[in-house]
């Protein structure tokens, strides 16, 4: 939004001291500028006037169970989000989520009314109907983080795990997707981005300053790696993905929490 | 419902609120605006424009984490996405008020010491109601003492504020301005929403009217502490400088004692609590008055 002006720019926000940075990124003038670029024009996550491509019984039945499983992934996220609100340390990391509530809120809406779209007269019996198991086993598995309280624990499932999982399932999804589903997985995709560089910068600080920590988290991943690896293996399945796929986005997901420093 | 959800969703909020009139606003306000040089160097304005903006972010950080705590306790998904986009509008909201104790120099390392000194221990009584609800998963008390009281108080205040600045202070009316625009549509969504929640579950009635009642009484007793303790009034006359006609309710509060003033905001927020409590098949139960 242009003139959501900010006194006079520096050249790069990375030259910001560390407080006036996340004071910076943190805001809602920095999401709303973040996703008016990509969100501008469009209606439910895509352009208005974008074609519907004709598909398959099959192929349509495989799109529609491969939704419902992201509404479930969503409204996790959606859940999770919301609840770490209560735990989170200060008022720029409530208000950074705040945005994701919201932007997850969004997923959960344009992926239901894709389903709408593709001719579900009840998008939610079907996603409940649809609902894969290791999926609803994460979702719990979150919320009782959440529940309990454990900030560290809870931020690495919901916007490390969960988030990279869902980054490397819709960015492989959307490079054969129809042109609708898309143009939608491409604008979820960016605020994963989001969500990633969030979860990995507070985590990352606070490795850096209680280690100790590092083997507690390293449990949660132990735990969760399978139901992950097994939500990934079923989802490529529904989508027809070659088996090589299904192996390189496991690996894709294992990677990007080994930054972290978690083999 | 799910018709009446459709005029919550996010696509329209999005259309409505950050597309349409925050348009061209930053922390709220147009850019380049500035607190009245009269607010930054008098020393007992600028603290009673502190403590008054205290209370603005101790409410909104209150409807913060109950919009964020009632998503997991919704019964459905409209609910969750509606409370998902109201959950960012208070985050906002803290976030522009926060920005105005910076702007009347604040600092950001005091701001916790700052915002526990001036916080009104009624007000903070008011939103431990509220929450202690929102923590047990209540949602239909949850929303009644959100979206109803909580959101209603606050839409009064605002607009009350809203007129004493309009002339005053252009900035902090344009930042109140948007904030009105979203208290309306928090208020709006707990009316249609909880009105067939409670015919389902007549057995909760009771117990949300006496919750109406005992947060009714402290923000009461807020009022009060805000009205009759606040020595802005006194040093405008002493400084002789004329208030600017501000029509609220039919009265010009430029006209107007503290006192006075606090009884039409007290009788307005109440009126207002009636009728929507009246619309949705709750009774509204009259508080001990402070």
């Amino acid at each position: 939004m242009s003139g959501r002006s900010t006194p006079a720019p520096p050249t790069d926000i990375h030259d910001l001291d560390p407080q006036q940075f996340l004071e910076e990124v943190h805001s809602f003038d920095f999401w709303f500028e973040a996703v008016e670029g990509y969100l501008s024009g469009l209606t439910h996550g895509h352009k208005p006037d974008t074609p519907e491509a004709v598909l398959g019984d099959v192929e349509r039945d495989q799109l529609i169970t491969v939704l419902c499983n992201y509404c479930v992934g969503e409204t996790a996220a959606l859940e999770g989000a919301s609840g770490l609100i209560a735990i989170a340390p200060n008022r720029l990391a409530k208000v950074f989520l705040s945005t994701q509530v919201v932007d997850e809120g969004r997923h959960l809406e344009v992926f239901l009314h894709r389903l709408r779209d593709l001719g579900v007269a009840d998008p939610d019996s079907e996603v409940e109907r649809r609902a894969s198991r290791s999926l609803q086993l994460f979702k719990r598995r979150l919320l009782e983080l959440v529940a309990g309280k454990d900030w560290e624990a809870a931020i690495f499932a919901q916007n490390v795990i969960l988030e990279s999982l869902e980054f490397a399932v819709f960015h492989s999804h959307a490079q054969t997707a129809d042109p609708i589903t898309r143009e939608v997985l491409s604008g979820v995709v960016k605020d994963e981005r989001r969500h990633i560089g969030f979860g990995e910068n507070e985590l990352g600080r606070r490795l850096r300053v209680s280690p100790h920590i590092r083997s507690r988290i390293g449990q949660v991943k132990k735990e969760l790696d399978h139901l992950v690896l097994e939500t990934l293996e079923e989802t490529m399945r529904h989508l027809g993905s070659p088996r090589d796929e299904h192996e390189r986005l496991g690996r894709a997901y294992l990677e990007s929490v080994e930054r972290l420093g978690f083999p | 419902m799910a018709d009446f959800l459709s005029a919550y969703s996010i696509q329209t909020w999005l259309e409505s609120c950050p597309q349409g009139y925050l348009m061209e606003t930053e922390y709220g306000h147009k850019a380049g605006e500035a607190e009245p040089e009269l607010l930054l160097t008098n020393e007992v304005l600028r603290e009673e424009t502190i403590r008054s903006t205290v209370q603005l972010v101790v409410g909104e950080r209150c409807a913060l984490a109950a919009s964020s705590g009632l998503i997991n306790a919704a019964p459905d998904e409209g609910s969750k996405r509606f409370l998902a986009t109201q959950t960012l509008d208070e985050a906002r909201h803290v976030e522009v008020f926060t920005h105005r104790l910076y702007d009347l120099g604040v600092r950001k390392n005091e701001l916790e010491t700052v915002i526990k000194q001036y916080a009104n221990p009624n007000l903070v009584k008011f939103a431990e109601i509220l929450l202690e609800k929102v923590d047990r998963k209540d949602f239909i008390a949850g929303v009644v003492g959100q979206n109803i009281v909580l959101e209603g108080m606050a839409f009064s205040v605002f607009e009350m504020l809203h007129a004493l600045s309009q002339q005053m202070n252009p900035k902090f009316a344009h930042t109140l301005s948007g904030t009105i625009a979203d208290e309306r549509r928090h208020v709006g969504f707990g009316e249609n929403r909880i009105g067939s929640l409670i015919k389902e579950h007549p057995e909760k009635k009771a117990e949300i009217e006496g919750m109406q009642r005992d947060m009714s009484y402290f923000m009461l007793a807020t009022f009060a502490d805000a009205f009759r303790n606040n020595r802005a009034a006194a040093e405008f006359d002493q400084l002789n400088v004329g208030r600017a006609r501000a029509d609220y309710q039919g009265v010009d509060l430029s006209t107007m004692a503290p006192e006075a003033m606090e009884d039409v905001l007290a009788d307005t927020v109440l009126k207002e609590f009636k009728t929507r409590l009246g619309r949705i098949g709750l009774e509204y139960q009259t508080p001990t008055r402070p």
